[in-house]
């Protein structure tokens, strides 16, 4: 096991995908945890997220993406356009946001340009902003176009079955990670949150039954160390915009914290209650992704997700909460404001922070941002 | 904000400068230039208006009764609906209930005070927006967040899945001033079965909600009468646009403002219909003598604006096209996709149709007649699909003649930023000449007015257009 380090997870998780495809499977990336990726576990494809991790300059990002958008998606196309996801067999966009259904466009008319960049199965998945019945009804005739074409294009055979089994193998997971939460809880405090992030962002790149055994061991070492481990350190927790890099969540702890919860897409927002496995298993996976979202593309629901976070902090006695945006993310930059204004009425400490996606590139400047924070705390 | 600026209402400010406004066209010319000195900033945008005669003076009288209805709604027992522009305010005008369009007011701010609408642009950052979010929105919504507007009763809106940043503007509000909110969703696609019963659904929960919030039941009668006038405005539109794509246009450049934001403002109502019939007149006229709606009389070049106009400050855009023989073919708020509109020829299933039969054919009219309002037709899935932004562009271009594409927005408009780039290269692609403005519709501080103009300029001398 390569956890000696809290990178060590992810590391894993890219390891393993490269060996999944190197013994002849095959790989499709996707945008966004409203794509219910049992259906490709099912279609023996690896559903790994996309990331925009390494990467050092826009160049191929600003050529196709206007100023005023996001990072996250312009750094995802900066790696495909640098051919760095030429071993996926597919793609599949989901509108999570505006910026994020660019990608589409902006990812074909690249590959006008850069040779072999689009791979053959290039699935535009589209997903509700709400979860009224008939937007239940269209997600699901989503899920059964995209079945289809799966079937289609990799000559698999989807069935009910299969699915159920899928949902079975990802609740296994889910079972997992929220026992993983116990280790975080104040009364026992083994696990850093450096750490248990890392292990979430692992889940959206292994193999499922891969990662399962993985979490299994992993918990397994953390069971054998001594209760109180971060006792003394302030708790917090981090929520806003997508993020799939721990050095936030590190230096958060390295000025004496410990993150003790995160409401973060790559985190364990996603992975969110159990998909019924004794149902029709489209209808259960409609109800889990788009009922339970915790997203705020999903307009209207403000006061469900404050409900959210209020009980969260409550459950894992959080101290104070960082909420962070990436520049130009219009949903949680301004969905994080009323979030601070309703938790400081609370008493509960909050900041809001703006970055850009990936390394922290204003590492001095979100440095003392946090320092004073943790200061107003201590 | 400055302290000023909280001493009175925006709705009320706007009402009282507009209904002054039209009161000067009571005059004599004489009397109405040498007012003129007393309104130094103003006269530019109340000039170029007034100088559109007859269809000006009732543009200015639309304006007014429109903001009047917003201040006066409450003492008159009628419930205020927030929404946006791109939402038909038919089925609010139906249930007798008060539309109060954020991106109307914040264009009537922008175009016509010198300070613009920075006040409210900025409070809306204050309050948690990003700065970069959109201008349309803040340019009022600011106002309405500081208390500085008449009371909200609803948030409605229907860019989920168009419009992020739009729709966005009113979840926050909606969660900022606890008010109830209904959005229509739009799915990334225009005329699959299942899209239409989608727009169908939702539309009878937005019903359904709109009953429960102003105590109103949907009442078939006033329906089918509101629906009948927007059928007799649609046809008046068809026969403008008709006249839009002979050579020399015959439609006089300011018309374009007057179409759709008397549309935002009054669709389906009578003083809406008057100023069409009116327009209607002139441009015919022009028509018949061959003549260009151009104030020089002479059309150079033939413009298409692929998203939405300038607004920040007066009608400097219209002047600047006027004064250079550039006429206005249309842009994405003029054009409406009623299915006999002439750029819906080969192509009528992407358009809707007037059906006053019953209830339900009512419902299903304005449910299919929303799904194609500005932006939420063709911005909704990629730019290259069928029927989208790409598509309807260039049908437009091809039906109107135009001669090159112009792209402006707002910093806010992602959902077009994030695919402006490759679009343009399309459009050359297709041999259309595209501009690209970078400035803001709404807020000169992004780029003033003169940096715009110089680029225009630059634009259209180096491709040699002029």
């Amino acid at each position: 096991m390569k956890h000696a380090t809290t990178a060590g997870p992810i590391q894993h998780a890219e390891e393993s995908v490269q060996k999944w495809k190197e013994n002849g499977g095959r790989v499709v990336g996707y945008t966004c945890s409203f794509l219910p990726v049992e259906v490709l576990n099912v279609a023996n494809v690896l559903p790994a997220r996309l990331r925009g991790t390494g990467v050092s300059q826009a160049d191929i990002g600003d050529t196709y993406f206007g100023p005023y958008i996001c990072s996250y998606p312009k750094c995802i196309l900066q790696r495909a356009g640098s051919g760095q996801f030429s071993y996926l067999d597919g793609v599949i966009i989901v509108p999570g946001c505006d910026s994020m259904r660019r990608l589409d466009e902006c990812w074909r008319k690249a590959g006008e340009d850069f040779q072999d960049i689009v791979p053959d199965f290039f699935f535009h998945f589209g997903v509700p902003h709400k979860a009224a019945d008939h937007s239940k009804a269209w997600f699901s005739s989503e899920i059964e176009r995209l079945m289809k074409s799966l079937e289609e294009h990799f000559g698999v055979s989807i069935g009910e079955d299969d699915l159920r089994q899928a949902i079975a193998r990802y609740n296994q997971g889910r079972e997992m990670l929220a026992r993983l939460n116990d280790f975080r809880k104040a009364s026992v405090n083994t696990l850093s949150g450096e750490e248990a992030f890392a292990l979430s962002v692992a889940g959206n790149l292994m193999p499922r039954d891969e990662y399962t055994r993985y979490l299994g061991e992993y918990m397994d070492e953390v069971s054998g160390r001594k209760p109180g481990l971060y006792n003394g350190k302030t708790r917090l927790m981090v929520a806003g915009s997508v993020s799939d890099d721990l050095q936030l969540i590190g230096m958060a702890e390295s000025l004496g914290g410990v993150v003790a919860a995160e409401n973060l897409c790559f985190g364990q927002r996603h992975e969110g209650d159990l998909i019924g496995e004794d149902e029709d298993p489209i209808s259960a996976m409609v109800r889990h992704y788009l009922d339970e979202s915790l997203c705020p593309r999903m307009m209207g629901g403000y006061q469900t997700r404050l409900q959210f976070l209020k009980e969260k902090i409550e459950e894992m006695e959080i101290d104070g909460v960082i909420f962070q945006n990436i520049r130009f993310c219009d949903l949680h930059g301004s969905e994080n404001a009323i979030f601070e204004r309703d938790l400081e009425a609370m008493g509960i400490p909050c900041v809001r922070i703006e970055r850009e996606y990936g390394a922290l590139a204003d590492t001095g400047r979100l440095r003392m941002r946090l320092e004073a924070f943790m200061e107003r705390m201590t | 904000m400055r302290p000023e600026i909280k001493e009175y209402n925006i709705d009320w400010m706007i009402w009282s400068i507009i209904k002054t406004a039209g009161r000067t066209t009571r005059g004599s010319d004489r009397e109405f230039y040498a007012m003129l000195e007393y309104v130094p900033y103003f006269k530019g945008i109340l000039v170029p208006i007034v100088r559109e005669g007859e269809a000006g003076k009732q543009f200015l009288e639309l304006v007014g009764e429109y903001m009047g209805n917003i201040v006066n709604a409450h003492d008159d027992g009628k419930k205020l609906a927030m929404t946006t522009f791109c939402f038909s305010p038919v089925i609010l005008y139906a249930m007798d209930i008060i539309p109060v369009t954020l991106e109307a007011i914040s264009t009537l701010g922008a175009l016509m005070w010198r300070r613009g609408t920075f006040d409210y642009l900025d409070y809306c950052c204050e309050v948690g927006f990003t700065e970069t979010s959109c201008s349309a929105q803040r340019g009022s919504l600011g106002a309405y967040l500081a208390g500085l507007g008449e009371d909200i009763d609803m948030i409605v809106c229907d860019s989920a899945g168009v419009c992020d940043t739009n729709a966005n503007s009113f979840a926050f509000t909606s969660a900022y001033l606890d008010k109830p909110f209904y959005q229509l969703n739009y799915p990334p696609e225009l005329v699959t079965d299942r899209t239409t019963s989608y727009h169908r659904e939702d539309y009878y929960g937005l019903i359904a909600f709109l009953e429960e919030q102003s105590g109103n039941k949907i009442d078939e009668g006033r329906l089918r009468y509101v629906l009948t006038e927007l059928k007799k405005q649609d046809e008046i539109l068809t026969d403008i646009e008709e006249m839009q794509s002979l050579v020399p246009n015959p439609m006089p450049i300011l018309y374009n403002l007057f179409i759709y934001a008397g549309r935002f403002f009054f669709a389906g109502m009578e003083n809406y219909t008057r100023m069409l019939e009116t327009m209607r007149d002139t441009v015919s006229a022009n028509a018949a003598e061959k003549k260009s709606g151009l104030r020089s009389g002479k059309e150079n070049l033939r413009s298409l604006f692929c998203y939405i106009d300038h607004f920040a400050v007066n009608l400097s855009l219209w002047d600047w096209l006027d004064e250079h023989g550039i006429t206005q073919v249309g842009n994405i708020l003029s054009k409406y996709y009623n299915a006999d509109a002439p750029y819906l020829e080969g192509n009528r299933e992407a358009g809707y149709t007037i059906n006053t039969e019953n209830l339900d054919s009512m419902i299903d009219t304005m449910a299919q007649m929303n799904a194609r309002m500005p932006m939420v037709l063709s911005i909704r899935g990629p730019y290259d699909a069928p029927y989208m932004w790409f598509e309807s562009s260039l049908v437009l271009a091809k039906v109107f003649s135009a001669d090159c594409v112009v792209y402006n927005g707002t910093p806010g408009c992602r959902n077009t930023w994030g695919m402006i780039k490759p679009f343009a290269r399309d459009m050359e692609k297709a041999g259309l000449p595209t501009y690209i403005m970078y400035g803001d519709a709404f807020d000169e501080r992004v780029e003033s007015w003169d940096a715009t103009e110089e680029r225009l300029e630059e634009f259209f001398r180096v491709r040699e257009l002029l």
